[in-house]
């Protein structure tokens, strides 16, 4: 699967590209999970805000948004940006979610610890992003586009662990509900640059 | 500044008031009011941060406003618990900063992890949250019973407390050590039989007596239960009979052959099992218990209707393992498992009493005061051949000859007369 049989670097092509067959069938399974963990995203956060109480699923909730170091909602300026650089920024995301995710679960533990299908699925989300992530990376490496880029350092986690922990309770609510809301984004947003990608459904 | 006024026994877990911009760390912005670019948005504090407090306690908690903005003040703010906006008349500016809230008899929490305190600003934009967690301490835990399956694990059960919900999350501990020596161990797995139960599931010393008890705690306090002392194999029970089969008994129709397997698991451990017998019509829900079933692994149910179909449970009961003097306790119920005595025009009695097969004395009455004949006519009359397998002949010849009467007359089960006819279809 080495040899490349078209190219990501061009998103103005009007015709779409061809691929080999298996690669076609790794395009296909990749955005098929990208779908799926979409649908799973809506119901952690939905399972989420319910556990945190009012006010967190009401509707009109906005708490501050925050800005996490290496790791932001895709910006409004995603979509125009080449379709390989997109994908790397996927995958870049992708690898960032499983630790913060991780780190909601040690929060939500001491919080929420009779709540076992959010603690579960937490991990189950963790656990999909990883699992997305390097079915991404592995498109683009077929596709022969460099690896992921400059993702945020391992220490970042690290850091929002210790933050989360020596946060009052009302603050690590809104952290996880973050973190959850960042993790839909990001597969749906991957769905999306996915589904440039398949073959016959080409925007 | 004023903080929360709990109950006289409390325990609180408190905090010391922290504001928001110590959480800055140099790769995690403030999570909440983190002044945006030049918006001149500013950040507060609510303090107490994340108290905890009695049912029925009064918290006094202020929102102070920290600007960098010129002017910045307390005017206009707002609290909201749980998502509902508080009175106004609950609130009052302290100074130019700081709005206080005084909450009086407060409710248990609504979810365990803590109700939702949160200082607006007149926009409505959230400053500052704090958690409440309102509730009671943990009750003593009481009612504790222990089982041992097959002598090879304990299974412990316990009721939490009279009081009922404590608002807060109560963590259960169960702990065991061996009376005499041996240090406190605590069990893991737990909720294997109901929400207060644990299961230990191995290295069990038997012949020794073991002290159990369960620990309480939540953040208003812990409680601790009375310690139950048992020997794992005074409180042994075991799997159900598997093999449970139900017969007919040729053709009497008021009869029920009963077979079954003793437990296998608790073959090696020379112990006398006790078995129950249960068993009822097909359409009703009452059971009939046949007791005093003891180390047979047969019995026959007589005194059945005819025409009808029974199911049929058995449990076990071992005792007496290793020369344990007290009873074990009772299996589960075996699966059900159905038979139809034969259909008769003459209803039967519809009673039943197990009777062991080959004809051996039972303890019904008719039976017995049948023993009670044949062993007089044994005596005092020639009848050396007389059994109860004699007897069962007879009544299934007489049911047949009935039959075959009633058919030859026309009789039908009401008493009715009318055209005779074939076997049911």
């Amino acid at each position: 699967m080495s040899q490349r049989e078209g190219s990501l670097e061009d998103p103005q092509a009007d015709s779409p590209v061809s691929f080999l067959p298996h690669l076609e069938a790794k395009i296909r399974q990749t955005h098929n999970l990208a779908r799926l963990l979409t649908k799973y995203a809506e119901q952690l956060l939905e399972e989420y805000v319910q556990q945190q109480g009012d006010p967190f699923g009401l509707p009109g909730f906005s708490p501050p948004r925050l800005s996490l170091a290496g790791l932001s909602g895709p910006s409004p300026s995603h979509m125009g940006l080449p379709l390989s650089e997109r994908l790397r920024q996927d995958a870049a995301a992708l690898d960032a979610l499983p630790g913060l995710l991780d780190a909601v679960r040690r929060r939500q533990a001491e919080l929420n610890p009779s709540s076992p299908r959010l603690l579960r699925n937490l991990e189950d989300a963790a656990r999909q992003a990883r699992a997305l992530g390097v079915a991404v990376e592995t498109v683009l490496a077929a596709l022969g586009s460099a690896a992921r880029g400059p993702g945020p350092e391992p220490a970042a986690t690290t850091a929002l662990s210790t933050a989360n922990n020596a946060a009052g309770i009302f603050s690590a609510k809104v952290l996880g509900l973050h973190v959850c809301g960042l993790y839909g984004e990001w597969v749906n947003r991957t769905e999306g640059d996915l589904s440039q990608l398949v073959p016959g459904d080409v925007a | 500044m004023p903080a929360g006024r709990p109950g006289p026994a409390a325990q609180s877990a408190r905090r010391p008031p922290r504001p928001l911009s110590s959480l800055w760390s140099p790769l995690l912005l403030c999570v909440l009011g983190v002044p945006r670019g030049g918006s001149g948005a500013h950040t507060a504090v609510i303090s107490p941060q994340d108290p905890t407090l009695l049912i029925g306690s009064s918290l006094q908690a202020t929102c102070s406003i920290h600007g960098d903005t010129p002017g910045a003040t307390a005017e206009g703010l707002y609290w909201t618990l749980n998502g509902r906006r508080l009175p106004s008349e609950l609130s009052h500016l302290l100074n130019t900063s700081t709005l206080a809230l005084a909450l009086a008899n407060l409710n248990g929490s609504r979810q365990q992890s803590g109700d939702n305190l949160v200082c607006h600003a007149q926009d409505g934009s959230i400053l500052a949250g704090s958690c409440l967690y309102v509730g009671l301490p943990p009750e003593k835990p009481f009612n504790i019973s222990c089982w041992s399956r097959n002598m090879k694990d304990l299974t412990c059960r316990w009721t939490p407390g009279t009081r009922g919900e404590t608002f807060l999350h109560t963590n259960y501990s169960l702990k065991y050590k061996l009376r005499w020596y041996g240090q406190d161990n605590t069990c893991e797995e737990y909720h294997t039989v109901g929400p207060h139960s644990c299961h230990i599931p191995k290295d069990l010393a038997l012949f020794t007596p073991y002290e159990i008890w369960v620990e309480a705690t939540n953040r208003l306090g812990s409680a601790r239960s009375d310690v139950l002392t048992l020997d794992v194999l005074d409180v042994v029970t075991t799997d159900p009979p598997p093999d449970v089969h139900v017969s007919r008994v040729g053709g009497l129709e008021d009869q029920l052959s009963v077979r079954w397997v003793s437990p296998p698991a608790l073959k090696d451990f020379l112990f006398q099992a006790k078995y129950q017998i249960r068993y009822r019509v097909e359409d009703s829900v009452d059971w009939k218990v046949v007791d005093d079933v003891s180390n047979q692994t047969s019995c026959r149910l007589a005194g059945l209707k005819p025409g009808t179909v029974y199911f049929v449970q058995v449990r076990c009961n071992p005792f007496g393992i290793y020369g344990s003097k007290k009873a074990g306790i009772w299996s589960e119920w075996s699966h059900p498992t159905a038979a139809s005595t034969p259909r008769s025009e003459r209803p039967g009695p519809g009673g039943g009493v197990c009777e062991p097969r080959g004809g051996e004395p039972s303890s019904g009455p008719v039976r017995r005061e049948l023993k009670q004949f044949l062993g007089w006519l044994k005596k005092h009359a020639y009848c050396s051949n007389l059994s109860f397998r004699l007897y069962d002949q007879w009544r299934a010849w007489m049911q047949k000859s009935h039959k075959t009467r009633n058919q030859d007359e026309g009789i039908l089960p009401s008493g009715r007369r009318g055209t005779a006819r074939g076997p049911a279809g």
